[in-house]
Order: structure tokens, then C-alpha cells, then sequence
């Protein structure tokens, strides 16, 4: 797990060109933008320019900014992905892990260190595919995390292959030249019957509304699944239309799960909001507790955690 | 796509400041993003470019900063921004079209213009419907201001256009079916 929180600990970076004005302190701390720099690592993304993952990556800084979440209190996880190798990029603990095992480090690290906000992150392969079983289980768990996959239907680290999530009739692949002819994974009705308290649907493209998507599903006590429609620039330049496609889904407040799974159902997949949301309990170190039950269980059983560690690593 | 705050009309001149704070600053950030990806795929030519570009965002936000002073400014949450665009006028998105880790210094500049034109029609329409005298003066002057940065960047796009430079090669293109 590496370490970039001491950046952002020790002074935002905000643009200050040679011989101009400092920007006085009083904007530093009300200006989106500028202080969501704090939350920005040194690493520059090897993303593909006009990749859909800009948008979230803006959005994830901005949404901590909001809420004020202190950088070393926050951990962000991941598989393996282009969209994966957002811990690096944020000055935040980070965790880039093994392909499709971001839910369960998440989970492990949440249960050890029950104050750290923990966000899991990857794509469509990473978290329907070769993780699609932790997703499951994670969306039917309610531990306290928040989950967000950048979607773009494909694979585009391994140069563009049909995810779970991409068209059967898909062809742009040597892998697949004539579509995988194999129905689609729908991540919204799935998160839904496996029993996920929240689930929202957001747009890389519409920056805004995708922070307020994240900021909620921070706030949300329990499993928090965010599906973020994150286009590809390189090998689906199809899905620059996706911004004339996507549009509200209406169903704000959504927790009539009758009315969230008829949309989810019948929806084109472009419905942009909250989707479902509701307060069930929140799975805490092996038992369902209240709020206040979680607190003492976790803070319990990272006590004894402490105690293992300390007598097998000396 | 969610439009942050459309219609909404600006109240105050510490509103109006804001709002100019936040699209210079994310301006700079998207240039800089923009510049760093570029760099990160050899496109120097276009990072350089993006580079000044961000330079000049960081310029006018400290200009606009300048003009804060003491005074209070309103927190504003991101998405509650009185725009029309899913992000600051000058902010860009990740849908920006033509940006590729292949384009060229003039298509990097027909981006810039269009970011650029899109600030000043913010601006000159909050001259035109702040709710206070001095919201709408101090809107105006910024427009005026924009209009000068239009023309620069159409100077150079216009220079850029003379030197016709190539895009550069891509030695590494996406491996799908001819």
C-alpha cells in the first residue's frame, strides 16, 4: 500500500505562475477546482487523452475536497485496469492490487481500519468478470465501502477485447470479429438482486452530477456501488455519442426497490441518478450490527488484530 | 447530461467571483491534465503548447483573484455552479472532440478557442442578467477581457495554420480489424 497522503497532508498545489499574484488564502478554501488539487498526486496517468477516466478522476478529487475528508484518512483500491491505476494518481493511501480482487482488499483493509474511508475502483473486466463474484457478495455484505466501476465495454489495457459489459454484436477485435454474440452483463440489476443499498448510475462526462453521485455514495452508510459510464477514447470512439444519450432517471428519491428494478429492467442503461438507496444494517467484522454496534465491534476486533500482528511480527 | 444550475442567475459580485475563480482554475487543471497526458505520450509539440495554455489559466486566475480582495466568497458545492455545461465553461470535459494522443498543435488551439469562446459567452451573459449593477459591470469587464483572449489564441491558431505541421506518427495504433 503505498503512501501519497503526505502530499496532500502538506500543501495544495495551486497553479501560481511566476511574476502573477498568489491566489489569496480565502479561495484556496472554497473553490472546487483549486482545492481539489490537494487531492492530486505527482504521477502523471498514462491514460489515453480524452479518456473517459479524466472525468472521474476530477470528479473522485472534487468529491473529497467537498467533503473534507482528510487525505490520510482515506484509502483508495484497486484491481488491475486501465481505470485500476487511479490510486496512483490521488494523494491518498493507495492499493493497486491483483486483477479483479479490489472488493475483497477493500473489505480486508475497511475491517482493520474501520475509520479509513475505503474506496474500491476498476473497470467492467476487472469488477464483472474476474471479480464478479466478490461483487456479489460485496453488494449483499453492506460492509461500509464505496465501489465504483469505470465502464467503458472493453478491455483496453490488453488493446480492446469484449468485457462482460460490451454489445454482442461488438466486432472491432481481432479476438471477436464477429461479436461474442454473448448477452450483457447488466451491473444495475445485478447490484439490485444482490441485495446492494445503494446503487447510482453517473456519466464521466458530466463531471458535476458525477461528484454529487459520489459524494452521496460516500455519505451512504453500507455498500455504495457507483456505475460510472467512462467512454474510451482509443478503441470504442463510438462512445463520444454517449453524451447526446445519457439523460436523468427520474426516480429521485429511489427507494421504492419495485420502481428501481422496473427502470433498471427496462432502462436503455444511459439513466443517470441515484438508481436505489436504502438504510439497511451495515455488515461489521462477521456480524450485522447498528451503527453504533459496528463502531465498537470494529474498533474491538482491530484491537486484536494489533495484538496478532504485534506477537507475529516481532 | 446534468447542466450544473441552468438558469440560474448570478446574485452578487462575490457570486460572479466565484464563479470566474472556478472556471480559471479548472481551465488550468484541464490544460494541465491535457499537457501532462500529451507529454506522457511523446506528443511534445502539443504539450508544450498545452503547457502555455495552462500558464495562461493560472494568469487569469490570479488576475481574478486579485480582484477578491478581503471580500467573502460564497462556498459553492461543484454541481452547484450557475452554468449552463456539465463542467466550467472553461473546464472542457473528457468529451472534448479531436482530443487524442495524436493531434495537432492547430486542432490543441481549435479546442483552446472553443473553451475560450464558451467563457466569454458566460461572462456576457451574466453582464447581461446579474441581478445587481455591479455584478453586471464587473461581468462585463470580464467578458472585454475574454474578447482579448479570444484574439490571441486566434493569432496563434492563425500562425499555426502557416506553419502546417503534421500530426505525429502513431507507432503504436489500436489493433482492431481493418
Amino acid at each position: 500500500m503505498h503512501d501519497n497522503s503526505q502530499r496532500a497532508a502538506g500543501a495544495a498545489s495551486p497553479p501560481r505562475p511566476s511574476g502573477a499574484n498568489a491566489p489569496a488564502a480565502q479561495p484556496r478554501a472554497v473553490i472546487p477546482s483549486l482545492r481539489a488539487q490537494a487531492y492530486k498526486s505527482h504521477v502523471k496517468p498514462v491514460w489515453c487523452p480524452g479518456c473517459g477516466h479524466f472525468g472521474v478522476l476530477a470528479a473522485l478529487t472534487k468529491t473529497l475536497a467537498y467533503l473534507e475528508l482528510p487525505p490520510e484518512r482515506v484509502a483508495v483500491v484497486s484491481g488491475i485496469g486501465c481505470s485500476s491505476r487511479l490510486p496512483a494518481y490521488l494523494a491518498v493511501h493507495g492499493f493497486h492490487g491483483l486483477h479483479g480482487r479490489a472488493l475483497p482488499l477493500a473489505a480486508g483493509l475497511k475491517s482493520a481500519r474501520p475509520e479509513l474511508t475505503v474506496i474500491a475502483a476498476g473497470g467492467d473486466g476487472d469488477g464483472f468478470s474476474i471479480g464478479g463474484n466478490h461483487f456479489l457478495h460485496a453488494c449483499r455484505r453492506n460492509q461500509d465501502l464505496t465501489y465504483i466501476v469505470m465502464d467503458n465495454e472493453v478491455y483496453g489495457m490488453t488493446k480492446g477485447q469484449a468485457s462482460p459489459t460490451t454489445q454482442p454484436d461488438w466486432c472491432r477485435s481481432k479476438l471477436t470479429p464477429h461479436g461474442t454474440g454473448i448477452r450483457r452483463f447488466q451491473p444495475a440489476a445485478i447490484a439490485l438482486a444482490a441485495g446492494a443499498s445503494f446503487i447510482a448510475r453517473g456519466f464521466a462526462g458530466d463531471p458535476a452530477g458525477l461528484t454529487r453521485l459520489l459524494a452521496a455514495a460516500i455519505e451512504h452508510p453500507g455498500f455504495a456501488f457507483v456505475h460510472v459510464l467512462s467512454p474510451c477514447r482509443t478503441y470504442r470512439p463510438e462512445q463520444q455519442a454517449w453524451k447526446d444519450r445519457v439523460h436523468p432517471c427520474g426516480l429521485e428519491p429511489a427507494r421504492d426497490i419495485a420502481r428501481a428494478a422496473e427502470l433498471i429492467q427496462r432502462d436503455d442503461g444511459m439513466a443517470l441518478g441515484i438508481l436505489f438507496e436504502q438504510q439497511i444494517p451495515v455488515y461489521a467484522a462477521g456480524v450485522v450490527a447498528t451503527n453504533d454496534e459496528h463502531r465498537r465491534h470494529t474498533a474491538a476486533n482491530a484491537g486484536a488484530l494489533a495484538q496478532i500482528e504485534a506477537e507475529l511480527c516481532r | 447530461m446534468s447542466a450544473t444550475n441552468p438558469g440560474g442567475i448570478i446574485e452578487s459580485v462575490a457570486e460572479l467571483l466565484a464563479h470566474a475563480l472556478e472556471l480559471e482554475y479548472a481551465s488550468h487543471a484541464h490544460y494541465a491534465q491535457l499537457a501532462d497526458s500529451m507529454a506522457v505520450h511523446h506528443n511534445t509539440a502539443v504539450a508544450q503548447l498545452f503547457r502555455r495554455l495552462a500558464t495562461m489559466s493560472a494568469e487569469h486566475a490570479a488576475a481574478v483573484a486579485a480582484r477578491v480582495g478581503d471580500m467573502d466568497l460564497p462556498r459553492i458545492p461543484p454541481w452547484g455552479f450557475k452554468w449552463e455545461c456539465p463542467d466550467a465553461p472553461e473546464g472542457g470535459d473528457c468529451m472534448d472532440p479531436g482530443v487524442s494522443f495524436g493531434m495537432t498543435t492547430v486542432q490543441a488551439l481549435e479546442l483552446a478557442l472553443h473553451n475560450e469562446r464558451r467563457g466569454h459567452a458566460y461572462y456576457a451573459h451574466c453582464a447581461a442578467s446579474a441581478a445587481v449593477p455591479d455584478a453586471r459591470s464587473l461581468a462585463a469587464e470580464m467578458a472585454a477581457e475574454e474578447a482579448e483572449h479570444l484574439s490571441l489564441l486566434e493569432r496563434m491558431l492563425a500562425e499555426e495554420r502557416r506553419q502546417h505541421r503534421n500530426a505525429p506518427d502513431d507507432l503504436d495504433p489500436p489493433h482492431t480489424p481493418a
